[in-house]
């Protein structure tokens, strides 16, 4: 395959997860957003903060204003990482690859694109559409993750997809999760009502699991296990790993090359990092730079997979 | 209304040749399908036109138009009445073009080496020497099989007498074809039954054709050689063609910058590392192919790749300096070449051409510029073009300043009035002038070209322009034998 191909589909996958995140994230911002009496602060700025590159100034001028920061997050053009921004990316890297994509995925590709790009989509931000329009788009997103399994052809493309809509996952899980346990101050000894956590858990669909799997009341340390080390939830950093090494796997085996020695050590460091880590451990002291080595890692394995399989230019 | 209300209301203009119609009465191999539609009433017809330019807008079957600055992305504008042209016309026109092609070959040979037909006068020197499209660069360099048209789209239209006409030989990198395979995928599925009554020869076999020959180009020690199909990239207006034939042959579409040259040899950058490249189809134009001997800005084509194709490590289709032998000026001398070379006469004839650098044809079309259009030699796509019969005295006189300054890149022809078929405007039958534009494949074995072609109509009323950039559409084309 194709350096270019494989690059094209890798971040196809990547900017489709990383929509979806930002959909998740947003809408269970907004809705909760508009429970004044029992959340206190409204802000966007964790959401913003994690979204998009705006300076601090910009942050503090809409943060109370859910119009702007909606507008910012999904359909502003100057900023560099919106909904809008981000369809148009995967969309260019679906046209690129568009002889390596079943023809179902590309027109899913250019149905959410064409729907973004809809001209009266600001009109309709103010009209407090809001929700619907969420709605619809997460929809899109849906549609093109189920279209992708069922029509794609299972080899290196599919692997390279694979590795693209993890990578992205897994990045997002533990940005998320620093994000709202920096709010706390990393700490892991007291407890946090759950009216904090369930805004994290809504944007990573997880507040079902967590009811039926945890039964204490220690939540500050029960959603840490859940979205860290719980292997049964999707939006997990275990179960990106696990799902990763197998399409990892796929990909050294059919590409054999000595590079993938120093690729393979990355990616099993990191997850054995993970994997065997003692949890009862992990307190407030060491709860941020634990974090802060598995984002870490996790950058250093995705930079050499890129120069193993993308340097093409 | 009933659509038989709708074929008696059809009238063609007068002193024209219209495929359809004669003295009121429908042509022969008109009728099976004018009877079917008989069946059908108006209401039915708009629906089929209807799911016919959704299946086009789902596909993405797009071409992107650069007038307005925007690269916007249209679709090409289908009508749904198939215009049928009868066997016997169509052995006529293959003969024609196959023998065309055969002399357009030899020449290219000759140009690019001996130069005999030069020598003998047949073609002035001053017209090659002029020609931006001929390329000292490729002097002597042997192609395999010699051939060096792999794949054309010779324009050919109809003229008031019934007979086609060569208007435009298309030589470096027509595009189309694939329009031509879709507008027959979508032909099926709208008149199902009319198709099959009809006897219509078939097309389909195009890309094997093409990749076949493509194959038979590699190098004979290669025995699984690569063939790879490379594109300017997802800007370029033909991008949709590129994606539908590699995905239609199985072979790889690649950019510019997914081929390195290494040691004279062609390698692509896979992710298992490099490996070798036998054979490019490549829709790039000459002069961004190799920024090292061509235009050193160009980032869509691969440094070096001249030097891998002048030792014959990689075969390159259509061959590199093609343009030499498409030139509007040059077009004029077809004729005389194929005397030249394989002293028959031309089985199908050449528009009058007057050719703007000889001071005496020169006046006699500004003298009579209401009948004529003026061309560019070097410009395809219907853009630098004057139609003497529209343009304002204003406009004229601009452009007769320019044809002055450098007549050598002018031509005129008189204008053609193209033949006009049906088509289904507005719930109504409504006849457009056409061309018609077959894809012929020559391989080692022969010219080989599929019974069809693309037919490009000019949709607005009473224009002879009928090139997609300029607002025209296309029609499926029925070879029939009665």
């Amino acid at each position: 395959m194709l350096s270019r191909i494989a690059d094209s589909l890798f971040w196809l996958s990547r900017y489709m997860e990383r929509a979806d995140g930002l959909l998740r994230a947003t809408r269970t911002h907004y809705l909760m957003s508009l429970d004044n009496v029992v959340l206190g602060d409204k802000s966007w700025r964790p959401v913003l903060e994690i979204f998009t590159t705006a300076d601090q100034s910009t942050i503090k001028e809409i943060e109370y204003d859910s119009h702007a920061a909606l507008r910012m997050l999904i359909s502003d053009q100057n900023n560099h990482s919106s909904l809008k921004v981000i369809l148009t990316r995967a969309r260019e890297n679906a046209r690129g690859a568009q002889d390596h994509i079943t023809k179902e995925v590309w027109e899913e590709t250019n149905a959410m694109y064409h729907y973004i790009n809809k001209s009266t989509i600001n009109e309709r931000f103010d009209e407090r559409d809001v929700l619907q329009i969420l709605q619809q788009l997460t929809q899109h997103s849906l549609l093109f993750t189920g279209i992708a399994d069922m029509t794609m052809p299972r080899g290196l493309g599919w692997s390279f997809m694979n590795m693209g809509k993890f990578t992205e996952r897994c990045f997002e899980i533990l940005t998320f999760c620093d994000k709202h346990y920096e709010m706390i101050n990393y700490d892991l000894s007291s407890d946090k009502a759950m009216i904090h956590w369930k805004e994290l858990l809504f944007s990573l669909s997880g507040y079902e699991l967590h009811l039926k799997t945890y039964r204490t009341h220690n939540y500050n340390r029960n959603v840490l296990h859940q979205i860290t080390f719980n292997e049964d939830f999707p939006h997990s950093v275990i179960y990106t790993l696990t799902r990763i090494e197998k399409y990892l796997n796929d990909i050294v085996q059919e590409n054999q090359s000595p590079a993938n020695n120093e690729l393979l050590r990355l990616f099993r460091k990191l997850s054995s990092r993970i994997k065997y880590m003692d949890q009862t451990s992990l307190n407030s002291s060491n709860l941020k730079s634990f974090l802060d080595e598995a984002q870490n890692e996790m950058l250093q394995f995705s930079n050499q997979l890129g120069q193993n399989f993308f340097s093409y230019q | 209304m009933s659509i038989e209300t709708l074929l008696n209301e059809y009238t063609c203009p007068p002193d024209i040749w219209d495929e359809m119609c004669t003295e009121g009465k429908v042509r022969s191999h008109y009728t099976k399908m004018v009877s079917s539609f008989q069946n059908l009433n108006v209401p039915d017809l708009q629906q089929k036109d209807l799911l016919a330019s959704e299946l086009f807008m789902n596909q993405g079957i797009t071409f992107t138009v650069y007038s307005d600055n925007k690269g916007i992305e249209r679709i090409f504008p289908f009508d749904i009445i198939p215009r049928i042209i009868t066997g016997k016309e169509w052995d006529v026109v293959e003969k024609g073009i196959t023998q065309r092609l055969k002399a357009l070959n030899m020449f290219l040979k000759d140009i690019y080496n001996q130069q005999q037909i030069l020598n003998d006068k047949v073609v002035p020197v001053e017209l090659i020497a002029s020609c931006p499209h001929f390329l000292r660069e490729v002097h002597g360099i042997k192609v395999p099989h010699d051939i060096y048209v792999h794949i054309s789209g010779i324009d050919l239209i109809r003229g008031d007498d019934g007979r086609f006409y060569i208007l435009e030989d298309n030589l470096r990198t027509p595009s189309g074809v694939s329009y031509m395979l879709e507008n027959r995928e979508v032909t099926k599925r709208i008149f199902p039954d009319i198709f099959a009554a009809n006897n219509v020869r078939v097309i389909h076999n195009y890309p094997l054709i093409l990749y076949q020959n493509l194959l038979k180009l590699a190098p004979t020690q290669v025995s699984n050689p690569t063939v790879v199909l490379l594109t300017p990239g997802i800007y370029n207006s033909a991008y949709y063609e590129h994606t539908f034939l590699a995905k239609q042959m199985g072979i790889s579409l690649v950019e510019g910058r997914d081929l390195v040259v290494d040691d004279h040899k062609v390698y692509m950058k896979t992710t298992k590392g490099l490996e070798q490249v036998h054979v490019i189809y490549r829709r790039v134009d000459d002069e961004f192919l190799d920024p090292l001997v061509f235009n050193p800005t160009s980032v869509l084509g691969v440094p070096g790749l001249m030097g891998a194709y002048r030792k014959g490590n990689v075969a390159i289709v259509n061959a590199i300096g093609n343009g030499v032998a498409d030139d509007k000026a040059v077009y004029a001398y077809v004729p005389a070449m194929i005397k030249y070379y394989l002293n028959e006469e031309p089985i199908l004839e050449n528009v009058p051409t007057y050719e703007m650098s000889e001071p005496d044809a020169r006046e006699h079309v500004f003298k009579n510029i209401r009948k004529m259009v003026v061309k560019r030699t070097n410009q395809s796509g219907g853009y630098g073009m004057v139609m003497g019969s529209t343009v304002s005295d204003e406009e004229w006189e601009k452009a007769k300043v320019e044809i002055e300054k450098d007549p050598r890149s002018f031509i005129a022809q008189p204008i053609i009035k193209l033949s006009t078929v049906p088509c289904f405007i507005d719930g109504k039958f409504k006849p457009r002038h056409v061309d018609f534009r077959p894809y012929a494949l020559c391989g080692p074995d022969g010219v080989t070209i599929v019974p069809g072609g693309l037919t490009r109509v000019a949709l607005k009323e009473g224009s002879l322009v009928v090139n997609s950039s300029q607002g025209g559409g296309s029609k499926d084309t029925w070879i029939v034998d009665l």
